[in-house]
Parts: structure tokens; sequence; C-alpha cells
């Protein structure tokens, strides 16, 4: 199956914002084109696109999507993290995510990083799978780190002199 | 009694985080793990398009002549989801051990979530080591979550030998 990969442009919001509402189950996704398409934007996103004679049957080309932006390692300096990546169903087993995956590898070398950094579900066994079988590492496993978040109360309390 | 203030790092800091940073590898056991350099830092903290931040503690010597001894810091940059908005992410948090009992990191603590609100950010997020005891109760006793403990997050990383790897197309 034909498919190509290129960074996203304000002309993808719409389909972006399909994708991630599907990928997420969720309703709505708050201000996309704004943090993601203007002049500063927070993140930064890669599209699947396939010709027309393999859209989907509501008349869908733009079948995945890759959401990242770039972190920092006090260890080795400049990295990306990838937030989202999405096939629609339909398109799956075909190469679709290993070539996103590969787009954001190629401009993570370009913008001059050293890795790669993403979360994962545990009980998300086939997502886990496929990225091991892409040459990533385990953190959590191998080094023990947990993911912490303090949000809320807890955030507010924290700022209280 | 030992004075100490907080401020915003300065280029001038970049040998001082560099240090600290390798203080804080080599308490974790990867001290051999650091390649970040002095230029890099330089770089990518203070350049058009900072990639991070960073807040340095500084005490004050015995003599008003002797210069300020930077003792702390914390490296921080602002991640994004498009569900549930900006987080500030605390990269590096430290005071050297003969400054700690002073009240130093509460108060990074407190700059950092204070920060966090003004900007509008809805959490603050960083990784701790689960064999980091000291640091894990630091964290939980001022309410924050365990996100792998409690929803299975596992961080998954691609080196840079396995990135060049993905980068190469396949060979048709």
């Amino acid at each position: 199956m034909d498919f190509s990969i290129r960074a996203a442009s304000l002309d993808d919001c719409k389909d972006i914002m399909r994708m991630i509402m599907v990928s997420r189950h969720v309703r709505a996704a708050r201000n996309l084109e704004q943090d993601g398409f203007s002049k500063n934007p927070f993140f930064h996103v890669v599209i699947a696109e396939v010709p027309e004679q393999h859209r989907t049957k509501e008349g869908h080309t733009k079948i995945g999507y890759a959401l990242y932006f770039y972190s920092y390692s006090s260890w080795k300096g400049r990295s990306i993290y990838m937030l989202d990546l999405y096939v629609m169903p339909e398109f799956r087993g075909k190469g679709v995510g290993k070539a996103l995956m590969s787009k954001v590898a190629q401009l993570a070398l370009a913008a001059g990083c050293h890795q790669l950094n993403f979360t994962v579900a545990d009980w998300n066994k086939p997502s886990m799978d496929f990225y091991l079988s892409q040459g990533c590492f385990d953190v959590t496993a191998s080094l023990g780190y947990h993911c912490m978040r303090c949000e809320g109360e807890a955030l507010e309390h924290l700022a209280q002199p | 009694k030992m004075e100490y203030k907080l401020r915003k790092a300065e280029p001038r800091d970049v040998s001082d985080i560099l240090r600290l940073v390798k203080e804080l590898a080599k308490y974790e056991e990867m001290e051999h793990q650091v390649t970040l350099t002095e230029q890099e830092l330089l770089e990518d903290g203070f350049g058009d398009t900072p990639f991070y931040h960073c807040i340095i503690a500084e005490i004050q010597g015995a003599n008003s002549s002797d210069e300020p001894k930077v003792v702390g810091f914390a490296m921080y940059y602002f991640t994004y989801d498009p569900w549930v908005g900006k987080q500030l992410y605390l990269e590096d948090f430290y005071v050297m051990d003969e400054c700690r009992g002073l009240g130093i990191g509460s108060e990074i603590l407190r700059h950092l979530s204070n920060l966090a609100m003004k900007t509008r950010c809805t959490g603050m997020m960083f990784v701790v080591a689960e064999n980091n005891e000291p640091s894990v109760q630091f964290y939980k006793r001022r309410g924050a979550e365990d996100l792998s403990q409690e929803e299975g997050w596992r961080l998954f990383r691609f080196d840079k030998d396995s990135l060049v790897k993905m980068a190469t197309p396949p060979e048709e």
C-alpha cells in the first residue's frame, strides 16, 4: 500500500483533531491550532497520508500521526518526547507506524537530539511489543524509573509560601 | 546561619550546572552516562529557543567578600499534552549534601510549583528511581502520584544508536 509521511501544517489540524479524539477516546482537544501551529508551537506533528484511491469510506486520506516535542536530558542534552503515535485500525500492519517513527527519528537527529522518549501503558502489550521490536528499551523496567505527577490541589499546596 | 537565595541561571552558571548534574548522576551511580558538555548547556539553555530552564540556589560565603557558592539547582522545561495542556517537567533537582536540611529543596519546589501555576500548567511531572526511597517519600509526602504504579506508565527510550537505525530507510 502506498503512503507518504510529512510534517503537518495548519491545513491538517482538523484531521489531527479527529484522530486524537479517536485514539484517546476524548471529545475535544483544546487549542490544538494555537498550540501547535502558531509562531512558537508547543509541539510538532507528522502525518501519514494515503492516495485518494485508498481513502476511507468517510473520505479521509490522512490516516496516522505522531505528535512530539523537544525535551532535554541532563545526561545527554537535546531529546525528543513522543506523546502520541496513532494509525487508523484499517491501515495497521502496513508499515505506517514504523514510517512515522522513522520520520520522527530523522527529525530528532536533524535537530541534534540524542534520544527519543515516550511512555507506554503496561497493559498495552501490542504497543510494547511493537516498540521493543523497533530497538528501544524499557527504562522503567531496567532503571526502575517511575513517572510521577503533582497536580490539582497537591500542586496548589506546594505553591503556598 | 547559612543564608541562601534562589535565582534564574545565567550563562556564567553552566560549569556549576554541569558539576551538580554530575554529582546527582554520581549519587544515582550513573556518572559515566553524563555526556552533556558546558558548550551544549550554553547553546541549549541561553540561545534563541531554550530547550531547558534552570534555577540556582547559592549560599553567601562567611565573609561578604567571598564569592557566593552554587549549592543546588533545578533543571526544567515545559511539555504539552493536547488533552491536559501544558505541564512543567522537572528534569533534575539536587541540593549538595552539606547544604541539606536548610529548606533549600522545599523552597525550590515551592518556586517551581508557583511558576507552574503562574504559567497555567496543569501539573508538574518528573521521574524518580524506585530504589531512591528518600526521594520517593519526599515527593509522596507532597502529594505526588506515582503514575507507573497507579496507571502502569512505563518510560521507553531510543538511544542515539537505535535512533540512527530507525531513521535509516529500509533497503527496498
